[in-house]
């Protein structure tokens, strides 16, 4: 880890990420913006002063090199906003050491935070499951609060959340001799 | 479906391209919103790799990922200009 270093003797217990799901969900925006420019011809029939404009989004039928290549375009913009969403996905997490809770937040390209909190200064691990699907698929957030009151790490749709509750609470009370993790 | 013969295509009469300035011909117009598209996607990706490779904490997933989004970019591409990818048109026509 090069934003926090590990201190002699510490090492990484676990590391969670939001659940897949809800990685998933936040794709499905950029997959019906994808799927428009398909869907048109079939939509633009219904609309008489559009319809002349159906064939041009045929893009079976079109041997236009335009509409080709405005199709690729709107594909090419999608799929990189898509993959930036998926770039912040995967630098957003939560990693907790035998000794801290540290939370990595990738809001936005070059906006970064990193925090750490001593596990000795945990008092309270609270853990919300709410909603049928996220109880179904296990999706759930977990609130630690320290001893100080001031400091409070949310960790938002993690998979799992009372396992993670779990070790978090056996790391507190002392460095079990194994997790079965 | 149209149910009517097949006929080569003619772009309608009235046209976005009709609206244009009379110096602006629809080649040029294309021309530069491909390269601004393209100056675009260059930029996003180069600063994306970059937090990759700085924040992703030497994972193995740095490099697939990175290098899935530059294949399925130039497939685009190579569509987007040519209109025939060999990897991109099954998918697209």
């Amino acid at each position: 880890m090069k934003e926090f270093e590990l201190e002699p003797g510490e090492h990484v217990v676990k590391q969670v990420r939001k659940h897949w799901f809800l990685f998933v969900a936040e794709l499905l925006p950029y997959a019906i913006l994808a799927v428009i420019p398909f869907a048109l011809p079939k939509f633009l029939v219904f609309a008489p002063p559009l319809a002349p404009y159906a064939a041009f989004f045929d893009y079976q039928l079109s041997t236009n090199a335009l509409a080709h290549a405005l199709l690729g375009v709107w594909l090419l913009m999608i799929w990189t906003v898509a993959w930036g969403a998926f770039t912040r996905y995967f630098l957003n997490a939560w990693v907790l050491t035998n000794k801290r809770i540290t939370t990595i937040k990738q809001r936005r390209f070059f906006y970064r935070e990193v925090s750490s909190l001593l596990l000795p200064r945990v008092q309270d691990v609270t853990t919300n499951v709410a909603g049928i699907l996220s109880s179904l698929l296990g999706i759930g957030d977990i609130k630690v609060q320290s001893a100080g009151a001031e400091i409070e790490f949310m960790m938002r749709g993690i998979p799992r959340p009372e396992q993670m509750r779990d070790i978090i609470l056996k790391y507190v009370s002392g460095e079990p001799k194994t997790t079965n993790i | 479906m149209l149910d009517q013969p097949l006929q080569p295509f003619s772009f309608p009469s009235i046209n976005f391209f009709s609206y244009l300035p009379g110096d602006l011909s629809a080649g040029l117009f294309t021309t530069w919103l491909l390269y601004a598209v393209f100056a675009f996607w260059a930029i996003y990706t180069l600063i994306a790799i970059y937090h990759w490779l700085k924040y992703s904490h030497a994972s193995w997933i740095a490099f697939p990922a990175i290098a899935m989004h530059l294949f399925v970019s130039f497939a685009l591409m190579s569509y987007t200009l040519s209109s025939n990818a060999p990897f991109a048109t099954p998918y697209l026509s």
